[in-house]
């Protein structure tokens, strides 16, 4: 059988003979995802058909050496086009299988990524995850045009989410986020991003792919990176974001640990731009906003509540050595609360957070100590959070979640005040 | 003919006078390298001090912890200065030695060469000590996150037994460096252990299984485990 000229695949980061520039490059990075990838594929190529046809584009799966067929599935697979009404190709879609090299790791296999849109000069990109299962073409559309044709830098994703789902970008990185670098980024973790090529050599040039940001804080560094910058960031609306659970024995100390201690050091980064920041602001969103009605899910609010119970107890004379007295005294009595009187309070939750960064800042005890005895009053905060919203429809548990923002900003100066005492 | 009294105190004086007066310049030697002792180890103590402080030591204890275990101990002193402190007692000793060398005693010489020869092992000892409490609260500390992240009641026992585990094998080191039952304390230390986990074993698996459930589930089984699962995605 003839081998499909349209693909090529590569030992390293090499790029097709024939072609030295492209308009639209994505991303695929990958380990083991031959269930999934194979949609993604077709819904990457069927979105630059309908939407970019004529554009010059390509697209990279960076695969971390996978050994269930991932980049035979990759190489095989193509859109029906005809199921989408579409006809011919106009332009020309590449694809490129390479294996990504250094750190095993997300950021790695965007390095690569990064890496190929430079040689090719792409002007614009996107990265989408490989276990997606609700991805479309309109993904494509929504998180390159932006930067195509409206000269953003940076593309950020907005989904449809259960409002128990992904609790610590909701009650943490978010509102952190947004108060630290006055931008409104509802999902500064979200995995899916629009790039121009400009950003992505930009990242390139940063000296961080040996660090963590290579192995698992990408996502929330790529954004941090560019709100930080001054790049032009908006957001797109993707719709339902549906995908293999990651690691359903994943150890939600160690996530937080990854994911929190992930914003601390950008904190440490950036620490003179996000002190001269006050307030925040919207950023432009793309995409047509909907929502849909809520699936009943099982949260076992008893059970969080008693760990966060056992964390007081058990860590109180750790806390001791960085939480300050109100929020010790606040635990202590929030710890004796009933289940029906449990309400951890935003101003208390704020300051939890912060007196959480100072300490990681200061260095008082090792950080991965401190992050991860975050984990109870996290569970406190959420079972709190639970109890307030269990019969609130999205819209609700959205502004109350922009209440928590608020009281975020509002505490900021106690941040900025003992960040350099 | 010297009279009984002088045979009996005049001239076992004279020879104490006279033995007083030899010993006279040696003794004001040794008392003057013991003052030059003193000073110099009151300013090796500043020095160490100023050095720790220059390079943030304290900063770094508090992150190990250290500092927090200081004050559970009631030491107000802060890890520089603690170290500056041990320097001045150290060099303090040193030159109290050297002052008894110099006043040249054939008894206090033999005990200070088998104190000067002994002292390595305790010098030893001492850091195997330190290093051993300091692992200790680290590990005692990182078992105890551990534990309370998953729901352990027993997190505050497992954190103090992992410390204490840790604390035992450094001083059962730490005496075998300096030669105190080399070998009876390995071996009752060995012993013990041993002794302790089979006699766990013997009881929860055979003597009493049903007390042992009953007393595993009440201990370690995590609250709502029974309950249905979260659904909840945190990222």
């Amino acid at each position: 059988m003839a081998q499909d000229p349209s693909v090529a695949v590569a030992s390293g980061p090499t790029v097709f003979a024939d072609l030295d520039e492209v308009d639209i490059l994505i991303g695929i990075p990958s380990y083991n995802n031959a269930k999934t990838i194979g949609h993604v594929v077709r819904a990457v190529e069927a979105g630059l058909t309908k939407y970019f046809p004529g554009r010059r584009s390509v697209l990279v799966n960076s695969d971390g050496g996978s050994t269930d067929g991932t980049t035979d599935v990759v190489r095989e697979a193509s859109a029906d086009l005809d199921s989408i009404m579409l006809e011919n190709r106009v332009g020309g879609f590449r694809k490129l299988v390479t294996p990504y090299h250094g750190v095993p790791g997300k950021g790695s296999a965007f390095r690569t990524v990064f890496e190929i849109a430079r040689q090719l000069k792409a002007k614009a990109c996107a990265v989408v995850d490989s276990d997606l299962r609700s991805i479309t073409p309109e993904w494509i559309e929504l998180l390159v045009k932006p930067v195509l044709e409206e000269g953003y830098d940076y593309v950020s994703p907005c989904y449809m989410r259960h409002k128990y789902d992904g609790t610590i970008t909701n009650s943490i990185v978010y509102p952190l986020t947004r108060s630290l670098y006055g931008k409104r980024i509802r999902q500064p973790i979200g995995g899916d991003f629009g790039f121009s090529g400009g950003l992505a050599s930009f990242y390139l040039e940063k000296d961080v792919w040996d660090s963590d940001v290579a192995r698992f804080g990408i996502d929330i560094w790529m954004t941090t990176t560019a709100l930080a910058n001054g790049f032009k960031i908006c957001q797109a609306f993707l719709g339902a974001k549906i995908h293999d659970a990651k690691d359903p024995g994943a150890d939600l100390s160690a996530m937080l640990h990854q994911v929190v201690g992930s914003v601390f050091d950008l904190m440490e980064e950036y620490a003179a731009v996000w002190q001269a920041v006050k307030g925040s602001e919207p950023v432009e969103t793309y995409g047509f906003i909907y929502s849909v009605g809520l699936e009943p899910i099982n949260v076992n609010v008893d059970r969080m509540i008693e760990m966060f119970r056992l964390g007081v107890k058990d860590l109180g004379p750790f806390y001791r050595t960085f939480l300050p007295p109100d929020i010790l005294s606040f635990l202590a009595d929030l710890a004796r609360a009933d289940r029906k009187d449990f309400a951890y309070a935003d101003a208390a939750w704020v300051r939890t957070v912060l007196s959480f960064a100072l300490a990681s800042h200061r260095k008082a005890v090792r950080r991965e100590h401190i992050i991860k005895s975050l984990t109870p009053l996290y569970l406190g905060m959420i079972a709190s959070f639970v109890i307030e919203t269990w019969d609130s429809a999205a819209g609700a548990v959205e502004r109350r979640l922009e209440d928590l923002c608020l009281a975020f900003e509002r505490e900021k100066s106690y941040l900025v005040e003992r960040w350099n005492p | 003919m010297n009279s009984p009294i002088d045979n009996i105190i005049i001239e076992p004086l004279r020879e104490v006078i006279r033995k007083l007066v030899a010993f006279l310049p040696s003794l004001l030697t040794g008392l003057v390298v013991f003052a030059a002792g003193l000073l110099l180890a009151w300013l090796i103590k500043l020095l160490v001090i100023r050095i720790l402080k220059l390079f943030k030591l304290d900063a770094a204890f508090s992150r190990t912890g250290v500092t927090e275990a200081l004050q559970k101990m009631t030491v107000k002193d802060t890890p520089a200065k603690l170290i500056g402190r041990t320097f001045y007692w150290l060099v303090t000793v040193i030159f109290f030695i050297l002052a008894l060398k110099v006043m040249k005693v054939p008894v206090i010489d033999k005990l200070l060469e088998s104190l000067l020869l002994f002292l390595p092992n305790i010098f030893v000892a001492l850091i195997i000590v330190t290093l051993g409490w300091l692992l200790g609260n680290f590990l005692g500390r990182a078992a105890l996150i551990a534990s309370v992240n998953s729901g352990v009641k027993i997190a505050g026992q497992i954190s103090r037994a992992v410390k204490g585990l840790v604390l035992v094998f450094a001083f059962v080191m730490a005496f075998e460096q300096v030669g105190i039952g080399r070998h009876t304390l390995v071996a009752a230390f060995a012993i013990a252990f041993g002794g302790a986990v089979l006699a766990l074993a013997l009881a929860f698996g055979l003597g009493g299984k049903d007390l042992a459930r009953t007393f595993l589930e009440k201990r370690f089984k995590k609250d709502g485990e029974d309950a249905k699962p979260d659904d909840l995605k945190h990222i």
